[in-house]
């Protein structure tokens, strides 16, 4: 899985090539009683895109996350990756089908050791059951094996390797973002979604951050969806931005377009055009 | 094995050491168990002579203790998931494995007592019911593994405790022992309802077979399942669960599977470790094992030891079992001192006596090299 066909400083494919997107949502929407917390929510990634979902504090972008990855369930529309229909999907067959999450607030598993927070992907193709497990057959050995040599792969992404039987909360707080994702792409997405990857690092972390991200989206050949604060992380490497405001998609563009739209600046800063 | 050593290193292929190395794990996989029952043979015959009939008792008794705390660690432990019902299990599992021999041999030998020697045929088939017994334990796990997927926390607490109970109260209501083996061959299968097994008294004269070297094969293999399932993909899923659901599922694991699979291996055990407890001499398996109180035993040994930590749970095992014993004179304070006890544990150390870690990664020196000491 971590094979990459493609060396990283090979083409890219470009988020503009011809064919279907690879994960198409379509008015998606859900309702919590009364509140609509999203509403018609669309969608089109391209393989390999880096699009970018931003929105005031309170407009729904963790809520299209959730809905996405299938802990919330939609009430209407429709969800495709790859063509294969994802509405209504329990969250680890999302997670089997390619779509992969972090989340805002860390959400590691704190009494796992750092490698073991990335071995546990493992289990999603794991050919072998329980009586393999228990009477630790060869096939079932080499298949550890390879599962721990993945997780070391990936942990070098971010140089974490070396603290690789550390118990994750032990890890600061910046490298336990990057263990997020670390964890994320052990699944073997086609979809990465980073709920705000850039909180709380500094300018510097965030230089190198924008760089991570980039790599992994050109070595792994994964689409990213992006929900950052960080206007100036955003729109230095989102190909596309979505903008959410109380739960309806406002404005969809290039950065240099949202960073023009009237509606947007009137959402962040208020006043101006007043949105019914 | 021994004849497999190259001669000339040079014309191994990589073919053959390849083979040689998967047939050789085989082997080690199987090795642990054959570990175990060797110890559990040199403590059947050593034992008794160092220190005592009445002392190897309480060994034997450990045992129990350690089946029922490992496989209760697996779901409360492990996964995450309270469980308050696994003496109900235990139960379940010894009444099962205590009908089968029992009126095996009333209707093969005529009469109840223990038939044949050490490893006689008795003993097998006490082996194969403790089996059984496990099986329909582990069916019960299953449905009791099922609200669990709704349930979290006290509620599915109070599930388990309801599983317990209840069978406490059906197990009351069963019918007198069936005494005469001309009136077992007599008998109707419709006689199974409700079954012959003793009421509220308990079923007695069940045969004793359980000895010191059963008890520990049946450790050992749920120690060996324990950990290996600890350190295995299926393991971190179930871990995975205990420490952030939403998490979990993120990673593609499959909750609703995971979590029932730890209640039917659980019970599985617990079963298993019933039936040795009803073939235990002195034991007289009666409803009341399957309530509250000795549910609460257990419960407090995986707390005790750790959440997760295979050997800190056999170690609080032991001594849980131990202590009673060698404190026979203020039996009435236990339950006093048990309250005590979990008191000071969780003021002095919340997480158990080794957390999540085994006994070998708390040496200095040894395992990961940062253990972390948090209070």
């Amino acid at each position: 899985m971590t094979a990459n066909p493609a060396p990283p400083n090979a083409a890219v494919p470009s988020s503009k090539e011809t064919g279907k997107p690879l994960l198409h949502v379509d008015q998606i929407g859900i309702a919590f009683g009364g509140l609509k917390a999203v509403q018609g929510f669309s969608l089109n990634l391209p393989t390999g895109a880096l699009y970018g979902l931003i929105g005031p504090n309170g407009a729904g972008k963790t809520t299209v996350f959730n809905l996405l990855t299938g802990v919330y369930q939609a009430d209407s529309g429709q969800m495709l990756l790859d063509s294969q229909n994802l509405m209504g999907s329990k969250p680890h067959r999302i997670a089997a089908a390619g779509i992969a999450r972090t989340f805002q607030n860390i959400r590691l598993f704190p009494g796992l050791s750092v490698l073991d927070n990335v071995r546990l992907a493992g289990q999603l193709r794991s050919s072998h059951g329980l009586l393999a497990t228990l009477l630790r057959t060869p096939a079932h050995q080499a298949e550890e094996a390879a599962i721990r040599k993945q997780a070391f792969d990936l942990l070098a992404i971010f140089d974490l390797q070396d603290r690789a039987n550390e118990p994750a909360d032990s890890l600061c707080y910046g490298h336990q973002r990057h263990l997020e994702i670390v964890r994320a792409l052990a699944t073997g997405p086609k979809v990465l979604l980073l709920d705000e990857p850039a909180a709380g690092m500094n300018s510097q972390e965030k230089v190198e951050l924008a760089q991570a991200i980039r790599k992994i989206r050109d070595q792994f050949q994964v689409s990213i969806l992006l929900i950052e604060h960080d206007m100036g992380l955003v729109m230095e490497i989102c190909e596309r931005i979505v903008v959410l405001d109380h739960g309806v998609i406002i404005s969809e563009g290039t950065p240099a377009m949202i960073q023009n739209d009237p509606k947007v600046i009137a959402a962040y800063l208020g006043g101006g055009v007043e949105a019914a | 094995m021994a004849h497999s050593a190259p001669e000339t290193p040079a014309k191994v292929t990589m073919q053959s050491a390849e083979t040689r190395r998967s047939h050789d794990s085989i082997w080690r996989g199987l090795l642990p168990l054959a570990l175990g029952m060797v110890l559990a043979l040199a403590l059947q015959f050593v034992l008794p002579a160092i220190v005592g009939q009445y002392n190897s008792r309480i060994v034997m008794d450990i045992g129990i203790a350690m089946i029922m705390a490992v496989s209760l660690n697996i779901v409360n432990g492990m996964t995450g998931q309270f469980s308050i019902g696994h003496a109900g299990f235990m139960t379940l599992g010894g009444y099962t494995a205590a009908m089968l021999t029992y009126y095996g041999s009333l209707y093969m030998w005529g009469a109840p007592p223990a038939h044949g020697h050490f490893l006689g045929a008795g003993e097998w088939m006490m082996a194969g019911a403790c089996i059984v017994g496990g099986l329909v334990a582990a069916g019960a796990g299953y449905v009791v593994g099922l609200p669990s997927l709704r349930l979290r926390g006290d509620y599915l607490a109070i599930v388990t405790l309801g599983f317990g109970e209840i069978l406490r109260v059906v197990l009351q209501q069963t019918s007198k022992v069936i005494e005469d083996p001309a009136a077992l061959k007599a008998a109707k299968w419709s006689q199974l309802f409700p079954p012959p097994v003793g009421g509220a008294i308990g079923f007695a004269d069940v045969p004793k077979y359980t000895n010191l070297f059963w008890v520990y094969t049946f450790v050992t293999i749920t120690v060996v399942v324990a950990y290996r399932l600890k350190n295995s993909s299926l393991g971190r899923a179930m871990i995975s669960i205990r420490e952030d659901e939403i998490a979990s599922q993120a990673m593609g694991v499959n909750i609703a599977r995971n979590k029932v699979l730890a209640f039917v291996l659980a019970a599985f055990f617990a079963g298993t470790a019933g039936g040795l407890f009803a073939h235990e001499s002195g034991v007289i398996i009666s409803p009341k094992d399957a309530g509250f109180q000795r549910s609460f035993d257990y419960v407090i040994m995986t707390v005790l030891g750790g959440r997760g930590s295979i050997t800190g749970v056999m170690l609080a095992a032991s001594i849980l079992t131990a202590l009673p014993e060698m404190l026979r004179d203020f039996e009435q304070y236990r339950l006093i001192m048990y309250a005590l006890l979990l008191i000071i544990m969780m003021l002095v150390r919340p997480q158990g006596l080794f957390g999540i870690h085994e006994i070998w990664q708390l040496w200095p020196g040894k395992g990961t090299r940062t253990v972390q000491k948090k209070a």
